[in-house]
Formats: structure tokens, C-alpha cells, sequence
């Protein structure tokens, strides 16, 4: 691996891309560039999307049939590119991969527009935590991010994809991510965006097979001039599935949309989402969009919703304690956005919370 | 011993416009415990909160003073930073803001662990503040905020409403050993005022002086037992008999 300096490392910890943490796997590209590649363990191969097109033949029929080429400009524009980055990670059958994957995309020049397609397969009865990090080097003025994820996870296999953006005031990011979620099989989704971006927009979407479980979790603090539309759509397309959708967004003068869709087709599935708001200006708004689609009369789906400002009540509470102002605002929202994602094992919950606390662009409060 | 950590003075509060506080004066010196009985509604919680300047409350006139400083033009973190720390009697829960995090932030004292297992809120530590929580843990978080805080004089507002016996005895063996009552009273240096229209907790914390706040003012001082015993005999329509007595009679 070539040696980073110190700019591209500090903004590669700003996505929990550091070369320190103990891992399974690792995949760096910056640009067009794949400039770390390499796996500790036999249980998971992974591979640039090119490579692992050359190897496995059946893999060319597979891209694209969970998210289309022609759902929108931004994945013809990756189904087009002449350029194709991206990582393919299969984890075997059976093993269960205790230490994350961690990736990165970078954006490193100017005027640079990024398209990615990754694969993820975890096969039958495997485990597969995924931390994966996009950034933009600090000095950048403009860019954009086209990525393309595809998960395929089968009956019985676990897989944890935790995503953390920090771009830039000038980026634009536009990432298309689905899942095909076997029977019995668990993913949990993980979206952690605490700074600028000109605008992002997603909205994942999940098919649960029977009994299995879908978990979308989103953290954003939007500052001034940003703009994001986020959200995920989780269908229940089997038996007893069950899907949560959780997002907790703080406007700082930012504009949010965030949307939560769960479709119910088929008995005893079960849906719950919470989509909670905190406004700290007069500037910037969040529009809270939950949907529930109910088609069978045994689903137990609900939602709540709730857009605000920090409770005046709270804060009174944190200063008559001693705690000034700015600080106790500062706990509030810190708490506010901790997640707690009950199926995330110990460690990766402690790094995600981690994570928040010390990337957080408060200052501008 | 003889300092005043508070001076109040011709204090008239309003909140929301109407007045609540309509003149009063309190002194409060180091190593005093003042009770303050009075009905509900009687704008006893109205003068702690105005005390803290919290939000709402409105000081029409008069003054207070805090250690000798006018407090008028300070903030409410700026006025606990003075030495008040306030126990609530409906303190807010604080969504994802864990009891553990919230100490980090106001811990003041060397030996906050051992407040922690004397008020068996050890369990609480990862627990979001006053989230779930019941009456009697509600109180003991508050006892060991103020705990934490070390401050020298302690507003406590009901410190027994909604709490079973058990929890009043872990709550007022932590009170008595903030205000130092294992001292001689010359020796200690924290001072108390005591919200409370039961005047149960006097069973279980002795007080030196008792005030008796009834529409918007102190209408009687004296001996805090001698005012209980008077309340249990005759309610607080007894003060008001009482005091009606006394205008007669002058």
C-alpha cells in the first residue's frame, strides 16, 4: 500500500478509516484509484469488481438486478462509466467474520466525478460487518459520488453495513444501494453523515424473505447549505419478516428530507419506524416522510414522527446544574443522535458512538 | 457560620404575567436548613425557580443575592457556578443523555462513587436521565446531582412527594450528609432550603427554621416542629385563622 499523508489520513479518520483498527479486510480507492487492497482471514475473498468480473462469469448477470441500470441518470451514469471501480466481497458459507471490512472511496481532485459498484454476497449461514467510509480530501472545491451497491444475503447469514460520509460544501453524492435479505437472514443498516454536502440524495431499499429482519439506522447533522434527501424503503416479501427504520436527523440550517417506507404483503411481518428532528435555527428545515403500506390484515406496522427544537425544559434542566449553555446544547444533541442498534455487536455500537462524538461539526452551533 | 449565602429582599416574581411572589424576604446562612411549608399552588417551587432565574420566571422587583452578588443579570449556569445546586420535584427526562455522561459534566466531588452506591443508582450510570425512572429513583438522581455538584446551598423542592419510605431514608441520609449534619452547626459550611407541604421529611432531616408560604408570601417563621405540629392539628386554614388572629389582636 502506497504511504498516505497526513491530510488524507485525517480525512480518512473523519470516516473511520483508521490504518490502526484491527480488521478482517481492507479496501482503499481514491479517484479512480484502488490503493489498498488486502485480506487477513480465508473465510471472505474480496476483490476489485473488475478482477472478480474475470474470475466468476455468472457475476456480469448478477450487477444491476437489484438496483437498475435504468432507475435514474446517476446508475446509467456508473452502468456507463469507462472506468469500473469497485469491490466485490463474498464471505463464505458458514463463517462467521468477527472483524469489520473496512472501505474507502476518496475524492482527491477537483471537479472529479466518482463512480463506484460494489457486490457483497455473504452466503448462507455467514456473519459480515461492514464499515465503509466516503470522504473528500479537505482541500476539494467540487465533486460528486455515484456509488452502486448491491447486497445479496442469504438464508441464515448476518450482514452489518455501517456507511459514514464527510464530503464537502462542493459534493454532491448520490449513492444506490439495495438488498435481497434471505429467509431468516439479518441486515442492519448503518448511515452516519455529520457534516457539509452540497446534496445527497438516497434511499436504500431491502426485500426481507421470511422471518427475516431489516434494520435502517440513520444519524445526520446537516449544517448550513447542505442538503439532504435520505431515507430506505423495506419490503416484507415473506412470512413473519420484520423491518425497523430508525432516523434521527439535527438541522443546523440544512435542509432535510427523510423518508421511511415499510411495505407489508404477507402475514405476521412486523415494521416499526421512528423518524425524529431536531431544528437548531430558523434557517434550514427537516420534512419527516414516514410511509406504512399494509396488504395483509395480520401486519403490525407503526411509525412515529416527531420534528422540533431542543426542549427548553431540558436545557433549563442541564444549566441549573452548572453546565453553560452552549455545552448543554451540545449534550443534548450529542445524545440525541447516539444511536442504539440492539442487534450491533459491542464493539462496532462503542466505534460508531465514537465516531459521532468526535467528528461532529458542532462549532457552528 | 454567620455568612448569608442568600439574601432575598421585597421579592415580587410573575409568571406568565400573573404574580406569584408578591413580596418576601429570606435570609439564609451557612449551615442553616430552612423548611417551607405551604399548600400547593402557594408559589413555593416559583421561589426556587426564580431563584435560578430559570426561564418563565419573571423578578418584577426586589433583589437576591447570592454570596453578596446580585444575581439580576445572571445567567442560570452562572448562578450554580455561584454554589446552588436544586433538586426538582419534576425533573425532564433527558433523552440519550446517559446519567453517567451527565455527572462527567457537573462531577465536582472526589467521591462521587460512594454516593453512587449509597443511593444505589450504580444500575442507573447507563440509563438515560430520569428516562423510566420512578419516583424514588427520580429523587435519588436528583440527591446525587447534587452530590456531584457540591454546592453550598441546596434548594430542594418536595424531596418526598411520590417516594415510599425506603427511598425517603436513602434519599435524607445522602441530604444530611451533604449539609455536613455530622458536625457540630458552627462547623458546617452548606446551607438548605427545603420545599415541602407534607413536612414528612422533617422525620427523617432536621431543619432550624421553618417558614410557613401562604399567597405568595412567608406569613409565619418559627420553630419548624412547632409549625408542623400546628399543621397537623389545624391544616394551613389554620395558619390562615392564625394569622388573622394576630392582625386582630394588633
Amino acid at each position: 500500500m502506497r504511504e498516505l499523508d497526513d491530510t488524507t489520513k485525517e480525512t480518512l479518520k473523519k470516516v473511520a478509516y483508521d490504518e490502526s483498527q484491527e480488521r478482517s479486510a481492507t479496501f482503499l480507492a481514491t479517484d479512480w484509484e484502488v490503493i489498498d487492497l488486502h485480506s487477513a482471514t480465508q473465510a471472505l475473498e474480496i476483490l476489485p469488481i473488475k478482477m472478480a468480473l474475470e474470475k466468476y462469469a455468472w457475476l456480469k448477470d448478477l450487477m444491476f438486478t437489484l438496483v437498475p441500470k435504468e432507475k435514474d441518470e446517476y446508475v446509467k451514469k456508473v452502468a456507463s462509466s469507462d472506468v469500473l471501480l469497485g469491490y466485490f466481497i463474498r464471505v463464505k458459507a458458514g463463517e462467521k467474520v468477527a472483524l469489520p471490512v473496512y472501505t474507502c472511496y476518496m475524492i482527491n481532485s477537483d471537479l472529479f466525478t466518482q463512480c463506484t459498484h460494489n457486490i457483497i454476497i455473504a452466503e448462507e449461514g455467514s456473519e459480515l460487518h461492514l464499515i465503509s467510509g466516503c470522504a473528500a480530501n479537505t482541500h476539494l472545491l467540487s465533486g460528486r459520488h455515484l456509488g452502486v451497491t448491491e447486497y445479496f444475503i442469504k438464508e441464515n447469514a448476518t450482514v452489518t453495513s455501517t456507511m459514514i460520509h464527510s464530503w464537502g460544501k462542493e459534493v454532491e453524492v448520490y449513492p444506490r444501494s439495495a438488498a435481497e435479505v434471505g429467509k431468516k437472514a439479518k441486515f442492519v443498516s448503518n448511515y452516519v453523515a455529520l457534516g457539509s454536502v452540497k446534496a445527497l440524495q438516497m434511499d436504500p431499499i431491502a426485500h426481507i424473505e421470511a422471518g427475516g429482519l431489516g434494520e435502517f439506522y440513520s444519524v445526520v447533522y446537516a449544517p448550513e447549505n447542505s442538503k439532504f434527501d435520505i431515507g430506505s424503503t423495506v419490503i416484507l416479501e415473506g412470512d413473519g419478516a420484520s423491518a425497523e427504520i430508525v432516523s434521527r436527523v439535527v438541522s443546523n440550517g440544512g435542509e432535510v428530507i427523510t423518508r421511511g417506507k415499510i411495505i407489508g404483503r404477507h402475514p405476521n411481518g412486523r415494521g416499526a419506524m421512528a423518524c425524529n428532528g431536531l431544528l437548531l435555527s430558523n434557517t434550514g428545515y427537516i420534512h419527516a416522510i414516514p410511509e406504512l403500506l399494509g396488504e395483509d390484515p395480520r401486519l403490525e406496522l407503526s411509525h412515529e414522527a416527531s420534528v422540533g427544537m431542543i426542549s427548553r425544559d431540558e436545557l433549563a434542566y442541564l444549566m441549573a446544574s452548572g453546565i453553560e449553555e452552549e455545552k448543554a446544547k451540545s449534550l443534548i444533541i450529542e445524545g440525541f443522535l447516539d444511536l442504539k442498534i440492539p442487534s450491533l455487536p459491542d464493539y462496532l455500537q462503542k466505534q460508531i458512538n465514537t465516531i459521532i462524538k468526535e467528528t461532529k461539526d458542532f462549532e457552528t452551533l | 457560620m454567620d455568612r448569608p449565602l442568600l439574601e432575598i429582599n421585597d421579592l415580587h416574581v410573575s409568571v406568565a404575567g400573573k404574580e406569584i411572589i408578591k413580596g418576601m424576604d429570606l435570609q439564609v446562612k451557612q449551615g442553616e436548613v430552612h423548611v417551607i411549608f405551604g399548600p400547593n399552588g402557594s408559589g413555593k417551587s416559583t421561589l426556587l425557580n426564580a431563584v435560578m432565574h430559570l426561564p418563565g420566571y419573571t423578578i418584577d422587583r426586589g433583589v437576591i443575592r447570592v454570596k453578596s452578588q446580585n444575581i439580576a443579570e445572571m445567567s442560570t449556569d452562572e448562578i450554580a457556578n455561584l454554589g446552588i445546586g436544586i433538586s426538582f420535584q419534576h425533573p425532564p427526562k433527558i433523552k440519550g443523555v446517559t446519567l453517567r455522561n451527565f455527572l462527567d459534566a457537573i462531577n465536582r466531588s472526589e467521591d462521587l462513587d460512594e454516593a453512587v452506591k449509597a443511593l444505589s443508582m450504580d444500575t442507573f450510570l447507563e440509563r438515560e436521565l430520569n428516562v423510566g425512572f420512578s419516583g424514588g429513583e427520580l429523587k435519588r438522581a436528583e440527591v446525587l446531582k447534587l452530590y456531584a455538584q457540591h454546592p453550598d446551598l441546596l434548594l430542594i423542592d418536595e424531596p418526598e412527594s411520590g417516594v415510599d419510605f425506603e427511598n425517603i431514608a436513602i434519599i435524607s441520609k445522602a441530604i444530611n450528609k451533604i449539609l455536613q449534619k455530622e458536625r457540630p452547626m458552627r462547623l458546617r459550611e452548606r446551607a438548605a432550603i427545603i420545599i415541602t407541604h407534607t413536612g414528612h421529611i422533617l422525620n427523617y432531616v432536621q431543619a432550624d427554621i421553618g417558614h410557613v408560604f401562604m399567597d405568595g408570601k412567608i406569613v409565619c417563621t418559627g420553630n419548624p416542629q412547632s409549625i408542623m405540629e400546628d399543621i397537623k392539628k389545624a391544616g394551613f386554614s389554620g395558619c390562615s385563622a392564625c394569622i388573622k388572629q394576630q392582625k386582630d389582636h394588633a
